[in-house]
């Protein structure tokens, strides 16, 4: 045990003394592996924001019932308990035609809608239930529901054929967002991958009558191949924390802009909260890219 | 003991298409402890018969043997477990460029696992023997070319082979370098190393008065003890 780890101390001296000696090409390594990580940050955060956004657009996918005025508070709060036990339902809300009235002068304040609720006269608005399902796309089961007949002296209006088609187009945004996260994570480390690798290649082939010197001492592959799968780790390492600060700086810079760019997504917030997750991803990133990407570039000359 | 048995090297050139023959049918034995000569024009196959010792090459056809081992039969892979009882002195030093003098010449003994708190006491001993006691921190670059050979000599002697290999080493130095290299050798093959020299220098061939093996288009002509130049 202790023979090994005098053994891997001494890759580890090695490595590190290349990455030290040849300066420039270890920051070259660990720019592209920074780019990288840059990358496979942006990802996951982008994960984040669009989970996000995606939830705040089935948040806004509803169904309203409308009762007929006749119909009591007490027996539409009772009808509201049911359909909360229905399976399909996330959350039923009460809108009175009182809070109705005030939510509809409240947004329409001096223009020209709050003008005629004031010619008509009275409370033109009727007590509804607001019904958010938790797949957006079975707002059709409840409003079934409640064309019962049990309801069809209750119910003056379900809206859910205005709406479909709304529902429909914010589903299928919401799925199309989530998709595109998929498609460019695979597509963007794709990328990420050849870079890193190509950039190691190149490295390590400018060196190839070093590791041809080094077999012809007497070296075994593993000594040849140990320092140089070191200093790639340490390039990936640097890189990594590079981009934990970039990411820090950039996203506290300009946290108000991309909130809004991000329909109330702070990239600031998120990141403070998985600051660990994050890190941890990128560390995973730098080193997993630089030891990977120069066991390949080393091996090539190994070879039988 | 190294022994060829009909061996002969053929490069396939991708490129020209065609086939370059590097060594014909070549048939000796070196005992152990010999000093031999390897003498020929450039491109005569001198080169190669060394990288058939060192397994970076294998032969076309025939056999080589190194302490009754069959050469043709090693893989890369195991190559270093040859390359254990060898010591390299190359004509352009062949040092990393990377690593101090000191560096460079522990590199073998680290290579081969040798006992840390020995590796420094040894490698100052050797690189006082040849000379670069006060340039021990340099780099490569920072050395002269009979420096770098005389680096290149202790990284050889280092691990106490029992075969040096020398390609052409006095090849890009001066006389004055070229005669202190020769000596070198020769105190190694008084020390025990059986020393296998290429050269087409005809001063040191003749100078030497050891065993030449004479080396014409991959054959070979000559075959003496105390030879001389004969080209």
């Amino acid at each position: 045990m202790a023979k090994q780890t005098k053994y891997a101390n001494k890759l580890v001296r090695s490595g590190w003394d290349y990455l030290r000696r040849q300066g420039f090409l270890s920051f070259a390594t660990a720019l592209v592996i920074f780019i990288a990580v840059v990358l496979g940050t942006t990802l996951m955060i982008s994960q984040g924001a669009i989970s996000f956004m995606s939830e705040k657009i089935k948040d806004k996918i509803d169904v309203s019932v409308y009762f007929n005025e006749q119909v009591s508070k007490d027996k539409i709060l009772e009808i509201r308990e049911r359909v909360a036990q229905l399976p399909e339902v996330k959350n039923v809300d009460f809108i009175s035609s009182e809070e109705a009235y005030d939510a509809f002068v409240k947004n329409h304040e001096g223009d020209t809608y709050a003008q005629s609720l004031e010619a008509i006269g009275g409370n033109p608005f009727l007590p509804s239930l607001v019904i958010q399902t938790k797949d957006p796309l079975k707002y059709e089961t409840v409003s079934d529901y409640f064309r019962t007949d049990e309801f069809k002296d209750m119910v003056y209006d379900i809206n859910d054929y205005r709406r479909g088609f709304a529902i429909e187009r914010l589903s299928s945004l919401s799925s199309g967002m989530e998709r595109l996260g998929i498609i460019l994570t695979v597509f963007l480390s794709l990328i990420a991958i050849i870079v890193t690798y190509n950039t190691l290649r190149l490295s390590i082939y400018s060196r190839k009558n070093e590791i041809e010197i080094m077999r012809l001492v007497g070296a075994k592959n593993s000594f040849v191949r140990g320092p140089f799968m070191v200093q790639g780790a340490l390039c990936g390492f640097f890189a990594a924390v590079l981009s934990f600060v970039f990411f820090l700086v950039i996203f506290f810079v300009f946290r108000s802009g991309l909130e809004s760019i991000f329909m109330g997504f702070n990239p600031f917030n998120y990141f403070i909260s998985n600051w660990w997750l994050i890190f941890l991803l990128q560390i995973v990133i730098g080193v997993g890219l630089g030891l990977i990407s120069s066991f390949f570039a080393v091996r090539r000359y190994l070879k039988d | 003991m190294i022994e060829f048995e009909n061996v002969s090297k053929v490069y396939y050139l991708d490129f020209a298409k065609e086939k370059k023959t590097a060594l014909k049918d070549a048939t000796f034995k070196i005992k152990d402890g010999e000093f031999v000569i390897l003498c020929g024009r450039s491109g005569a196959g001198k080169t190669t018969i060394l990288k058939l010792i060192s397994c970076e090459e294998k032969p076309t056809s025939g056999r080589v043997f190194f302490d009754k081992k069959d050469l043709t039969m090693v893989k890369k892979s195991d190559a270093h477990l040859i390359r254990e009882k060898i010591g390299f002195i190359f004509q352009d030093f062949k040092l990393l460029p990377y690593k101090t003098v000191l560096e460079n010449v522990a590199y073998a003994l680290e290579a081969f696992d040798y006992d840390e708190n020995k590796i420094n006491d040894e490698v100052r001993q050797v690189v006082e023997l040849v000379g670069l006691d006060k340039k021990m921190d340099c780099f490569p670059r920072e050395l002269s070319g009979g420096e770098q050979q005389r680096v290149s000599i202790a990284r050889a002697l280092i691990h106490r082979p029992e075969v040096i290999l020398a390609d052409e080493p006095t090849g890009n130095l001066d006389p004055y370098n070229t005669r202190d290299i020769i000596k070198i050798l020769l105190k190694i093959n008084e020390a025990g190393s059986t020393v296998i020299l290429s050269t087409h220098d005809k001063e040191v061939v003749n100078a030497l008065k050891k065993r030449v093996i004479t080396i014409d288009e991959g054959r070979i002509m000559r075959d003496e003890e105390e030879g001389v130049y004969f080209l």
